[in-house]
């Protein structure tokens, strides 16, 4: 996060119908949009945004197989090497046996691994906040944000005239 | 195109395939053992696995119904062409029902009167595992799935017609369904142990049912995936996206990991309790049948798993096709490898029995199923005439699922949620060319 506030000029829409033909608007008119906040995911969004697609997924499945890995090799170390203990007259390396233990670190390691990479990405830790615009995005707003740090009055009169006319309920300023 | 015509081009080369299913079917009953074990199974196996996916298939529509769910709606027709399949297959299981009264197989262990005297396990079981319940149950339950595939048709069909802007229709459907789910739950299984899990007469499980289950289940979406892509291919069901495939292809995948969960609770209970009785299940195909044994673990949970866990390969026609084809015969390798080992135990049993060899007691038996079997074309793995066979058995199914198509408006054009399948949209980063 970077140290210097920034000034930002946002709308709140109350439909992301009328969120997503604005955005249109932005991108026909060269508007520069700092970023869009939305309750939901909204379909179609991101292409237009020019987001690409998420790579957490492939982190996802190294992790996985990250703990798939330690878990059946740590108990064939154990169960082979280390400690050899014969169960019900099963053979020591007893794959079946080794199974749901594999399975459910795959799973934490997978799971855990996502959500550090993820809050890492992000910039998110115990003890960070981070600024919000409007509380009301989080639950039924719909936002476009501009970034105007150093920028003229008649640029902020251009996006707030864009705003008013792609059918914002809400025009505001913020520091953030 | 709403109307779906069936012509006789289709026609020709699906009573083809109908035609090369008989004469294998034929085939085989001519090169058989003198109990006609391998025409048996092959019968009892196709029959079993086809209805199943036509009792899946209305279990879909029952279930998404309950659900609320809305993306469905344009592959409801075909599912419902596919619950359509139950009434011929309750007629194939008539002639496995013939077979029992008339001794005309030697199947089941339990139907033979003379072995279940001799053994105290069966005789514990005879009160289930007897013809009468075998013909009651087969009869009485497919009957009621039939039951339920017609109303949930007519209503659906009549909703075209003569749909309400109150959506009477929509509203008895959604009872009718929301009746049938625990009715199949219960009933599927009740069959199964009859159909497949008593050919291994003396061995039992509690997770059978919801193995199988899952099984069919899987069948029923590659085989819906395979149908809708042929009939896009056609020029019909244009309003199916790839968003209604990716989806279909979700319950593929899901569904493999399912199922492959069903089986290893299945194995390792029983792997690891280690009772006799048990075990010699798993103990004979591993031992005499490791190509079923092995295959159908790679078949049906490692390829799937690893091919769809990918997103973009659940948006692919190309990827979604292999996948199918892999999944649906895997699952009918998967039905292959429940009824072939313990149906030739039986069959060598009897033979032996028939030729004055060893004694009809229960030692017999467990020596038999502990001894080395030989190589045998259609019981070790499946053959050409098995696959033959299969795919006529395949023919019958999509010649009266087509047919029962045509008979309707491929869109039901006055369902309550037609819009929202109209519009279902599933995937955020959408390339722009789907």
């Amino acid at each position: 996060m970077s140290n210097q506030n920034k000034d930002v000029l946002y709308g709140l829409y109350d439909d992301e119908q009328v969120l997503l033909k604005a955005v249109d608007k932005a991108n026909a008119g060269h508007l520069e949009i700092m970023d869009v906040f939305t309750p939901f995911p909204v379909h179609g969004l991101d292409p237009k945004l020019g987001l690409e697609e998420s790579r957490l997924h492939i982190a996802g499945f190294v992790f996985g197989a990250l703990g798939t890995l330690t878990a059946f090799l740590f108990m064939t170390w154990v169960f082979t090497r280390d400690w050899p203990i014969i169960f019900g007259g099963k053979p020591y390396w007893s794959v079946p046996a080794f199974i749901p233990i594999t399975f459910e670190l795959t799973v934490l390691f997978a799971s855990v691994g996502m959500v550090v990479t993820f809050y890492t990405i992000c910039g998110m830790a115990p003890g960070i906040t981070n600024p919000t615009l409007d509380d009301r995005i989080t639950d039924d707003k719909f936002c476009i944000a501009f970034d105007v740090t150093g920028a003229e009055e008649a640029q902020k009169d251009k996006l707030k005239g864009f705003f008013t006319a792609s059918g914002a309920s809400e025009v505001n300023m913020k520091t953030i | 195109m709403n109307q779906f015509t069936f012509d006789s081009r289709l026609k020709t080369f699906l009573i083809g395939f109908m035609v090369l299913g008989l004469v294998c079917l034929g085939l085989t009953f001519a090169v058989d053992d003198d109990l006609h074990t391998r025409f048996w199974t092959n019968y009892l196996h196709n029959t079993v696995f086809f209805t199943g996916i036509a009792l899946m298939s209305l279990f879909t529509i029952a279930a998404f119904t309950t659900a609320w769910g809305g993306w469905f709606v344009l592959v409801k027709r075909v599912w419902e062409a596919f619950s359509l399949f139950l009434v011929p297959g309750l007629v194939l299981m008539l002639l496995v029902i013939v077979g029992i009264w008339g001794h005309f197989h030697h199947l089941y262990h339990w139907a033979d009167a003379e072995a279940v005297a001799a053994d105290p396990v069966l005789l514990g079981k005879s009160s289930f595992l007897n013809p009468g319940w075998y013909t009651f149950g087969t009869l009485i339950i497919v009957g009621l799935w039939i039951f339920f595939a017609f109303k949930l048709r007519q209503l659906s069909v009549d909703e075209d017609a003569n749909g309400t802007p109150d959506f009477e229709h929509h509203k008895k459907i959604r009872i009718w369904s929301a009746a049938f789910l625990p009715l199949a739950g219960f009933s599927s299984a009740a069959v199964i142990w009859q159909w497949v899990m008593s050919i291994d007469a003396h061995w039992y499980s509690t997770l059978f049912a919801w193995y199988t289950g899952a099984s069919w289940f899987v069948s029923a979406m590659a085989l819906t995936i395979l149908t809708v892509i042929y009939m896009k291919s056609r020029g019909y069901l244009e309003h199916v996206t790839i968003e209604h495939l990716h989806d279909i292809g979700k319950y593929m995948f899901a569904f493999s990991i399912f199922w492959a969960y069903l089986w290893f609770s299945q194995f390792m209970l029983i792997w690891y309790a280690n009772v006799g009785e048990e075990t010699v299940y798993f103990l004979e195909r591993r031992e005499n049948y490791p190509v079923l044994f092995y295959g159908n673990l790679i078949l049906n949970f490692v390829a799937p798993f690893f091919i769809l866990m990918r997103n973009d390969t659940k948006r692919k026609y190309g990827t979604l096709v292999f996948t199918s084809v892999v999944v649906l015969f895997g699952h009918w390798w998967d039905f292959f490898q429940m009824i072939k080992p313990g149906a030739r135990a039986t069959a060598m049993e009897a033979l032996a029995h028939h030729a004055g060899e060893h004694g009809h007691d229960a030692a017999a038996h467990g020596e038999m199923l502990s001894t080395q079997l030989p190589f045998a074309m259609g019981f070790t793995i499946p053959g050409l005439l098995e696959l033959g066979t299969g795919l006529g058995f395949l023919a019958l199914f999509m010649y009266v699922a087509f047919d029962r198509m045509s008979k309707a408006s491929l869109v039901p054009k006055k369902d309550p949620y037609l819009a929202e399948s109209l519009q279902h949209h599933v995937e955020i980063h959408e390339e722009g060319a789907h």
